[in-house]
């Protein structure tokens, strides 16, 4: 009963923790900037790579993960600077312009890294609880998502450069009024969310199947997620995360995984038709 | 109602652009008589796919709702017209019947999933989502139906595989059936267009296209002028969304074949790139730039082997920064510019609707 | 000078409608039409047989092409898209006018394909490994069905490790008819299947999955997930110290799944394939160092890319024997049952009835450092089942895919 009981728990912390990696650099780019990001993706396969070239060449894993976030952030802000920049007044022209880095992404890793990559293995360890035994790797995952959301919120509520972040897109030219150098805090603000991408990208490394489209595996979770979530991430991502984490890991156990993967799209429907500004919104009706 | 041809809401009313028009469908009637009939083929195939774009244009470009639900609408088309014409039959013409009751079809379902969002207030990239999640829902439903117990009929859904075996449209005539492939097909489809078009034109130019337009620039205050927004975007919804179950018509119809990789990702942003390229403001922006960018698509695909997705890509991103109101657009905008200064002393076209 | 370009122009012209009527001359080539996917998810399949078409190509050429004839390659690359396969197909039959068409990657891109080929008198020959069933006259399968892969493997992992069976299978049509290939031979084995889950394409995390299984306690998994996400089970199955043995008729041979994951995710897989590029024996090693010559950065030679390289020496040989290239002159050697080639693999030979090959089939297993070992030889298996229920493409021509749930008649 217990081994059930954890079992559950185990299932529901793996899709939580799922979604929420994946979303959180969305949740920052397309979320509070408003920027389309269908390169998102990218980010992810970005870190990813990175990550398995730097243990391929003997760096210890944490590092090379750290590294790959950092690489995938540095990406996102020449991005910024070169694409996104002259977009966020149209931000629907944003999915085109994404769209398009997207497949040039893809194609051009594949032109040069080739169409696989081979995988690093996922670091030893595991336990068991009854007759199952579960991944410590996955356990680690689930607190890396909570780790990430308590970053996001520290990171924008209780820092100077939060304050400017947040300020800036509210009102961008109040902000630049100010004083604040808000093209400085865009592109930052972007290649934060990249990062997170990439950071989500190096944490499943491990775990996963290395091609150059990898990240579309992420992509349909991300937006759900975020788009749930609604404006305000800072309020909405984790429920949505959530709610859709217990629907998902319901169905599935219950009636497998293709009920999971329709039901979960078909419970996004209903969430958005019953709160039409996703859970933030919900939230700022009900206590705002 | 011939009135409404012309008028703001669509580029292009002056002599000059209806006698270029005149001149397109003559060359297009007359392009088989000396084209390849390979290349008559190929632009038939090129033509179907306009009226999902056309949908696009409709209610993004006019009325302001991003939908990912082309593909749903397309994939209900091409199945119901693939279940029906096999149930029904391929004789006496019954095939148009099947193309008709499909499109009812997908009607049916745009007034219900329609109503089911719109009239929950669900807008803006809520509903993109939540357009998306319906296709993909749907694509992974169609891709799970391979078993034998998912069939209608003698019709099987066949899963990832694809349905198969649907007959192509055809009516009868003396000394035996008309059967629309190639260029049979390519006449049909330039008919269609030529109707659609119109029938749009005239539409967006109505009190009801300016309506529409009133929603994309501004919601509330239309609503404070007493419309019903909803009503006026459901509508715009429902067509939208039988234009591109016309569209899936006529591919399965082309090909006899169609899986639920035409429903899925990235299928189904695909519409609103070529829209996005083409201008999406505009409905003949729209129905011209999809034609060129499907050749552009096809051509760079066959020559430039691996390097043909960062071609497109590259093409695409030059798009949006350099010509932001699409391409097609800019170049009519600049030509009707010229235009303009031609004839002496005519103020220069004001820019229109470029913004949405 | 006006006058003799118009003068060239007219003969050039009539010597085209010439070539129409009369049969292709020495000087003409033989065009061959080439669709694989060499951008987008597939590429990592696609990559290997375009590799595999080429060296073939090549090699015929060096050594005086087909009847004297040169070949000309065509290839164009519909990106894993089924729409561009249809455009395609049609494009290299019509305008290009190509002799045969050969490829595709996924069942439904060969369905794509199929009706526009039915329309015509052109060869199709499709080149991988599917779930079988296809019984068409166009075309020529040319990789292993289940027959072959499972009615050796199923008996021999119920042998060693036991009758209960868990399956973990992609939700399509290959994952349903092969896991009720699967059912059917075990059945005859004593065996039965206590679980199976289909899991839909693209799905990459599978903690639910490992526990159902080690709820369900198997003797050994049949494991028949596709696609790159997929693949992701074996990685995250043994960190979570799922260790059954496992079986699968598409791992190692054609995803090379044991080079693409840091091992010892696939320790303790058997396969039984008709090629894999760790087989040995000299016609192979001969077949691999001319292949490692042209392509020396390929990651594997894999099952579909040899088999593509097999397609157009099966195709020279029929147009040899039929000494034509038209469909009726080159089924009518299929039809006296010698349509064969000694290939890599050892002698292979085209079924008459179904179209389909015969291949010598050889279990290998997935040891803990990842290396191959080669284990039984089960001889050459032919392509029966299509037969036994009745297909017979001698006779009649129904252009259908069969499976046990739809069988003709």
């Amino acid at each position: 009963m217990a081994a059930e009981v954890f079992s559950t728990f185990y299932q529901f912390a793996d899709v939580f923790a799922f979604l929420i990696l994946s979303a959180a650099g969305l949740a920052i780019i397309f979320g509070m900037m408003g920027v389309i990001n269908m390169a998102h993706g990218e980010f992810i396969m970005c870190g990813a790579y990175v990550t398995t070239a730097l243990v391929h060449a003997g760096t210890p894993l944490v590092i090379a993960q750290l590294s790959g976030a950092l690489v995938a952030g540095m990406v996102g802000i020449v991005l910024e600077v070169t694409v996104v920049r002259s977009l966020y007044a149209r931000p629907l022209d944003s999915l085109l312009a994404t769209w398009a880095v997207s497949i040039m992404i893809t194609q051009s890793m594949l032109i040069i890294v080739g169409s696989s990559f081979a995988g690093v293995g996922t670091p030893p360890g595991s336990f068991s609880v009854g007759v199952y035994t579960f991944s410590t790797y996955r356990v680690i995952l689930f607190f890396a998502a909570i780790g990430v959301l308590a970053l996001i919120y520290l990171l924008f509520m209780k820092t100077r450069f939060g304050i400017f972040a947040r300020a800036t897109m509210q009102n961008p030219s109040m902000a630049r009024a100010l004083g604040m150098r808000t093209n400085l805090v865009y592109a930052m603000t972007f290649g934060f969310g990249a990062a997170l991408a990439g950071l989500c990208g190096a944490l499943y490394a491990p775990t996963m199947t290395l091609i150059p489209t990898m990240g579309a595996t992420f992509i349909v979770e991300s937006f759900v997620t975020v788009v749930v979530g609604g404006s305000n991430v800072l309020l909405g991502t984790a429920p949505a995360g959530l709610a859709l984490a217990i629907v998902r890991t319901w169905l599935v156990s219950w009636q497998g995984q293709i009920v999971g993967q329709i039901g979960m799209l078909l419970a996004v429907m209903v969430m958005i038709r019953v709160m039409p500004n996703g859970f933030s919104g919900w939230f700022a009706k009900r206590f705002g | 109602m011939l009135t409404y041809i012309n008028g703001p809401q669509t580029l292009g009313n002056g002599r000059g652009f209806w006698i270029s028009f005149l001149a397109l469908c003559v060359a297009a009637l007359a392009y088989p008589f000396f084209a390849d009939p390979y290349d008559v083929g190929n632009f038939a195939y090129f033509l179907l796919w306009i009226f999902m774009a056309m949908g696009v244009c409709i209610m993004w470009g006019y009325t302001g709702m991003l939908s990912f639900a082309q593909t749903f609408f397309f994939g209900v088309g091409g199945y119901g017209y693939g279940v029906l014409s096999i149930m029904i039959g391929e004789q006496f013409g019954l095939t148009f019947l099947s193309l008709l009751l499909a499109i009812g079809l997908a009607g049916l379902s745009a007034v219900v999933l329609g109503y089911f969002m719109i009239y929950g207030r669900v807008i803006g990239v809520f509903f993109g989502i939540m357009t998306l999640s319906m296709t993909l829902a749907l694509a992974f439903f169609l891709g799970q139906t391979a078993g034998p117990e998912w069939a209608i009929g003698d019709a099987r859904l066949n899963g990832f595989n694809g349905m198969l075996g649907m007959p192509p449209l055809s009516i009868p005539w003396f000394g035996g059936d008309i059967v629309f492939l190639d260029s049979a097909l390519y006449y049909l489809v330039i008919g269609l267009l030529a109707v659609v078009y119109i029938g749009l034109r005239i539409l967006l130019n109505s009190p009801f296209g300016h309506v529409l337009v009133a929603i994309r620039d501004d919601q509330e205050r239309t609503e404070l002028l007493g419309y019903d927004v909803r009503k006026y975007q459901l509508i715009a919804f429902v067509i939208g969304s039988c234009l591109a179950a016309l569209s899936g018509v006529l591919y399965t119809a082309w090909g006899q074949f169609i899986t639920p990789s035409s429903v899925g990702l990235p299928a189904a942003a695909m519409p609103i790139v070529w829209v996005a390229f083409s201008g999406r403001s505009d409905i003949s922006a729209t129905t011209l730039g999809t034609f060129v960018i499907l050749l552009a698509f096809q051509t760079i695909t066959i020559y430039s082997q691996q390097w043909a997705l960062i071609l497109m890509g590259a093409l695409l991103l030059a798009t949006v920064l350099f010509v932001p109101q699409g391409f097609v657009l800019g170049l009519m905008q600049i030509v009707q510019r010229l235009l303009a200064l031609g004839t002496r002393g005519a103020k220069p076209a004001g820019s229109k609707g470029g913004r949405a | 000078m006006l006058k003799k370009t118009m003068f060239l122009g007219a003969l050039s012209a009539m010597s085209i409608s010439i070539g129409a009527v009369l049969p292709a001359s020495a000087a003409d080539p033989i065009k061959i039409g080439l669709l694989e996917d060499i951008s987008g998810d597939l590429a990592l399949l696609g990559l290997p047989k375009l590799h595999g078409s080429e060296l073939a190509v090549e090699e015929i050429n060096a050594e005086g092409g087909i009847m004297g004839r040169q070949i000309e390659l065509i290839h164009l690359d519909p990106q894993g898209d089924n729409a561009r396969y249809q455009e395609f197909s049609r494009r290299l039959l019509s305008r290009d006018k190509v002799d045969v068409l050969i490829g595709g990657i996924t069942s439904a891109s060969r369905e794509a394909v199929r009706p526009i080929i039915d329309r015509t008198d052109t060869l199709y020959m499709y080149t991988n490994q599917y779930e079988g069933g296809v019984c068409d006259a166009n075309m020529i399968s040319v990789g292993a069905v289940p027959e072959q892969q499972l009615s050796t493997l199923v008996p021999f992992m119920v042998e060693k490790y036991g009758k209960k069976v868990y399956v973990v299978a992609a939700d399509y049509n290959f994952g349903h008819l092969t896991t009720q290939w699967t059912e059917t031979l075990l059945k005859e084995e004593g065996g039965e299947v206590i679980g199976k889950e289909f899991i839909p394409l693209g799905v990459s995390q599978f903690a639910q999955t490992i526990q159902n299984i080690q709820k369900a306690k198997p003797d050994w998994l049949m494991m028949l997930n596709v696609g790159a996400a997929q693949d992701s089970f074996f990685e995250q199955a043994m960190a979570a110290k799922l260790d059954y043995p496992m079986a699968s008729p598409i791992k190692v041979m054609l995803g090379f799944e044991h080079k693409r994951f840091a091992a010892p995710a696939l320790s303790g897989l058997y396969a039984v394939a008709n090629w894999y590029e760790e087989l040995d024996t000299p016609e192979a090693e001969d077949f691999k160092a001319r292949w490692r010559a042209k392509f020396p950065d390929e990651v594997y030679i894999n099952d579909m890319g040899y088999n593509a390289y097999v397609a157009i020496n099966q195709y020279k040989m029929l147009v040899e024997k039929a000494q034509s290239t038209a469909l009726a002159d080159i089924r009518a050697v299929i039809a006296t049952g010698d349509a064969c080639l000694d290939s890599p693999e050892g002698k292979i030979c085209i079924d008459p009835k179904s179209q389909h090959t015969s291949h010598r089939m050889r279990l290998i297993s997935v040891a803990d450092d990842h290396s191959i070992v080669t284990g039984k030889d089960f001889g050459v298996i032919e392509p029966y089942w299509l037969g036994e229920v009745g297909c017979d493409l001698t006779k009649e021509n129904p252009k259908t895919q069969y499976s046990p749930d739809n069988l003709p008649g």
